[in-house]
């Protein structure tokens, strides 16, 4: 049975009880409204109904606000208001699943309750992919918050890793359209090295962080002009020393998990080639070389 | 309907690295150093002979690609006290023609013998990147020091070479070889 049909057969039972109950009931009425796709007027008659001290207990009562709210937030187009409406899905499903001590409505509850969870990690996500970090970290912290509501044990570190890493990626898209704005450069650093303190062994970060600190070495020497002296290039040479360093035990850390992947020999090489340790970097160059050639798509 | 009404999995967060590590000319570090390096040598030298002192100031590259389109980017529109600079890409051959700075890269130091036997009591400031080279003969050198690229010159071959070394030179280079 899909969620649907449930959701149908569960609306119906509460139909039938409050039909025979109470004729002119807001929530008879809100059930109605809800049925005929008038959400706007089940969403007045259903938030009346809550007020009421007959159902402010009612855990049907705010199942019914939850799926009207939910669908509401189904017809509203992406931004502030729909995120009211989720919120005050989600509450009344919370609310529901707290009052409701036999069960009777847990399931459906629950099932409407981690949909709209899942609707703000990838909500997450679109702002990711729309460089919206500010609204993306709002949305994965709504998220998270969501879920740990519900259950305070949940396991949220692959989650976290996933929308860490991502954000990070965002932070050095930020960096690289205007590499003069360091602030990018240190979010991107503090959100990998984030990613590393939940997960050491996270290939991505690894070599994200890597790159991160040698383009910015890179940079520094490729802003070398004819108008600078030599003790000026012996002293960014020292800075990007510096980013190089940095980046090497990425780079190393992300072979060692990978040892046969071109993007970190690659990277080694250059590192190393950076770093003036010509052995190495030769070394690396021709691990490189060994490998079998790329396959043709 | 403003959403899709069926969403049961979680998206994936597109799992993109930054910008990939290649070897790009561009980022050629040592190149870009090598040739910065080159341009300031070139202004705290002076050439003896009254010849080099007219017409373009040429700088030879045998080898060192990266080091040759570096120079053409950024410097071969400026000037050496009045000589504007001429940068030269040179046949991988011990026949040289004359120029002021003569770079050969680390891969075709199989030429420098030859070099070196030709270019004596030559006006030409040959510039190498191995170790050994200022015993071998030449002026300068570059070498890698704690991660970072410095030079050493040879005194002794500049003034083979009719060369005079600035003090700003001596007094900069990792080692100096009276």
């Amino acid at each position: 049975m899909n969620m649907a049909q449930r959701i149908t057969i569960t609306i119906l039972w509460i139909l039938t009880c409050m039909t025979m109950q109470a004729q002119g009931d807001p929530l008879v009425e809100a059930l109605r409204k809800f049925q005929a796709g008038d959400l706007a007027g089940a969403k007045t008659l259903v938030d009346q109904a809550v007020r009421d001290p007959l159902h402010a207990e009612d855990p049907e009562a705010w199942l019914l606000r939850g799926f009207v709210y939910k669908d509401s937030f189904k017809d509203t187009k992406a931004g502030p208001e729909a995120d009211l409406v989720r919120n005050e899905a989600l509450a009344s499903l919370y609310t529901c699943i707290g009052l409701d001590s036999a069960g009777t409505y847990r399931e459906n509850a629950m099932q409407a309750y981690d949909y709209l969870a899942r609707t703000f990690f990838n909500d997450a996500a679109r702002a990711m992919q729309e460089l919206q970090d500010e609204r993306a970290r709002a949305l994965f912290d709504n998220y998270k918050e969501a879920i740990l509501r519900l259950d305070p044990q949940a396991n949220l570190r692959k989650r976290e890793v996933e929308f860490l890493n991502a954000l990070g990626t965002v932070y050095t898209k930020r960096f690289d359209q205007d590499r003069t704005v360091l602030n990018w450069f240190d979010k991107a650093v503090d959100t990998y090295r984030k990613v590393l303190s939940l997960d050491p062994e996270n290939y991505g970060a690894n070599y994200n962080l890597a790159t991160l600190y040698y383009n910015r070495g890179v940079y520094n020497i490729q802003h070398i002009t004819a108008e600078d002296d030599i003790p000026s290039i012996q002293r960014i040479q020292e800075v990007s020393r510096e980013y190089f360093q940095e980046a090497l035990p990425f780079m190393l850390k992300a072979h060692d998990m990978n040892p046969d992947r071109r993007e970190t020999l690659l990277g080694l090489e250059i590192i190393y080639y950076s770093l003036q340790d010509q052995e190495n970097s030769d070394r690396f160059r021709e691990l490189f070389e060994s490998l079998p050639p790329m396959e043709q798509d | 309907m403003g959403r899709g009404y069926k969403i049961l999995l979680v998206l994936p967060f597109l799992l993109c690295s930054a910008l990939p590590i290649q070897r790009d000319a561009d980022k050629d570090t040592t190149a870009i150093l090598q040739a910065n390096y080159l341009y300031n040598i070139a202004k705290l030298v002076e050439w003896k002979d009254t010849a080099m002192r007219n017409g373009n100031f040429i700088i030879g590259v045998i080898g060192g690609a990266n080091l040759y389109q570096e120079l053409i980017k950024q410097y071969s529109t400026r000037t050496i006290g009045k000589q504007p600079i001429e940068v030269r890409k040179l046949p991988r051959t011990a026949d040289v023609e004359r120029c002021h700075i003569l770079f050969v890269g680390r891969e075709d130091l199989a030429l420098l013998p030859e070099i070196y036997k030709r270019m004596q009591g030559q006006p030409t400031m040959v510039v190498t990147e191995y170790a050994g080279a200022l015993e071998d003969g030449a002026v300068v050198n570059f070498v890698k020091v704690e991660n970072l690229l410095k030079y050493e010159l040879s005194l002794a071959n500049a003034q083979k070479h009719g060369l005079v070394v600035g003090s700003t030179l001596k007094n900069l280079a990792h080692r100096v070889e009276e």
